[in-house]
């Protein structure tokens, strides 16, 4: 029960975010796209003949078959692309790790204080 | 990511308390419950982190491969958030504590749900296969394009960060996990 309600005050913060994403699509979509056709210009740009490539028209239900699109899966050609990945996280990691340990240091030596000086004979 | 055993331990306890030590306290039944929950987020949480640089690796994955595990991140996503919501309701209340901590984790927690979301939203709505296969074409316009392109790059940088704050609960969950073979 309690793991449903977290899951639906998790679905209610997700959907926010979603309503969110739509808004900015439909009031100011220019701001990550530039300028966005009108849906005129749109009409006139689908009536264009496209290229060789077979685009699906939006809204139709197609039969579909059994075309899970594995095809092009995991071909070693492009372990750099997953290695470059790999590296930007780790560098990353590497960098917060190395920021937070120096961080906690210095909140270690500044609580411990610095060293008492030592004392001289004008101190009394 | 360690949020879940300070959800499992005591309410009084930091979000960053390590489980072992309370919950040996608690008994050995208490412990073992622990035990596992902690295994539990241990695991999930690396196949979680494993699946996003997989996911992101678009050009080494493929296209199906792309879109079937952002499907899936997305429905594990929605999971992991619920399994630590009990840390979400206590940091968000502490937020004005000026004693308060995990503030910059909470900060990159809400960046990271945000980008995360609107990446996955946006690739279900730009999807050619996945989608299709369901029977779905939805083909959105440029902005969703530009808005997967940009929150996986924003997600790119915050996913490492967020693994990084938490390095010492990783660190120590993983020494038990990983060395539970190797009795001392």
């Amino acid at each position: 029960m309690k793991f449903l309600r977290h899951l639906a005050a998790t679905a209610l913060v997700v959907a926010v975010v979603v309503v969110l994403g739509l808004a900015w699509n439909h009031f100011a979509a220019s701001t990550l796209v530039g300028s966005v056709p009108s849906p005129l210009q749109r009409e006139i740009n689908h009536s264009q003949p496209r290229g060789r490539v077979p685009v699906p028209v939006p809204g139709v239900i197609r039969n579909g078959g059994l075309n899970l699109g594995l095809t092009s899966m995991l071909d070693p050609v492009n372990l750099p692309v997953l290695r470059h990945t790999v590296v930007i996280e780790a560098g990353v990691i590497a960098a917060v790790v190395i920021i937070d340990v120096g961080r906690r240091r210095a909140r270690r030596a500044r609580r411990t204080g610095p060293p008492a000086p030592p004392l001289s004979g004008d101190d009394g | 990511m360690p949020e879940t055993q300070a959800a499992d331990g005591p309410p009084a306890a930091a979000p960053t308390a390590p489980t072992a030590p309370a919950a040996a306290e608690s008994g050995p039944g208490r412990r073992r419950r622990i035990a596992a929950r902690t295994r539990v987020d241990f695991w999930f949480d690396a196949v979680l982190f494993v699946g996003y640089t997989l996911a992101y690796s678009y050009s080494f994955t493929g296209i199906g491969i792309h879109e079937w595990l952002g499907l899936g991140l997305g429905v594990a996503l929605l999971l992991h958030i619920t399994l630590h919501w009990d840390w979400v309701i206590r940091t968000t209340r502490r937020l004005l504590d000026p004693r308060g901590h995990d503030k910059l984790i909470w900060l990159v927690n809400l960046a990271l749900l945000v980008a995360m979301t609107l990446c996955v939203v946006s690739g279900v709505l730009i999807s050619r296969v996945a989608l299709p296969y369901f029977g779905f074409s939805l083909l959105a316009g440029p902005f969703w394009t530009r808005l997967h392109d940009l929150t996986a790059e924003v997600t790119l940088g915050l996913v490492p960060v967020h693994v990084a704050l938490r390095w010492r609960w990783i660190v120590q969950v993983g020494r038990r996990v990983l060395g539970a073979r190797h009795p001392r």
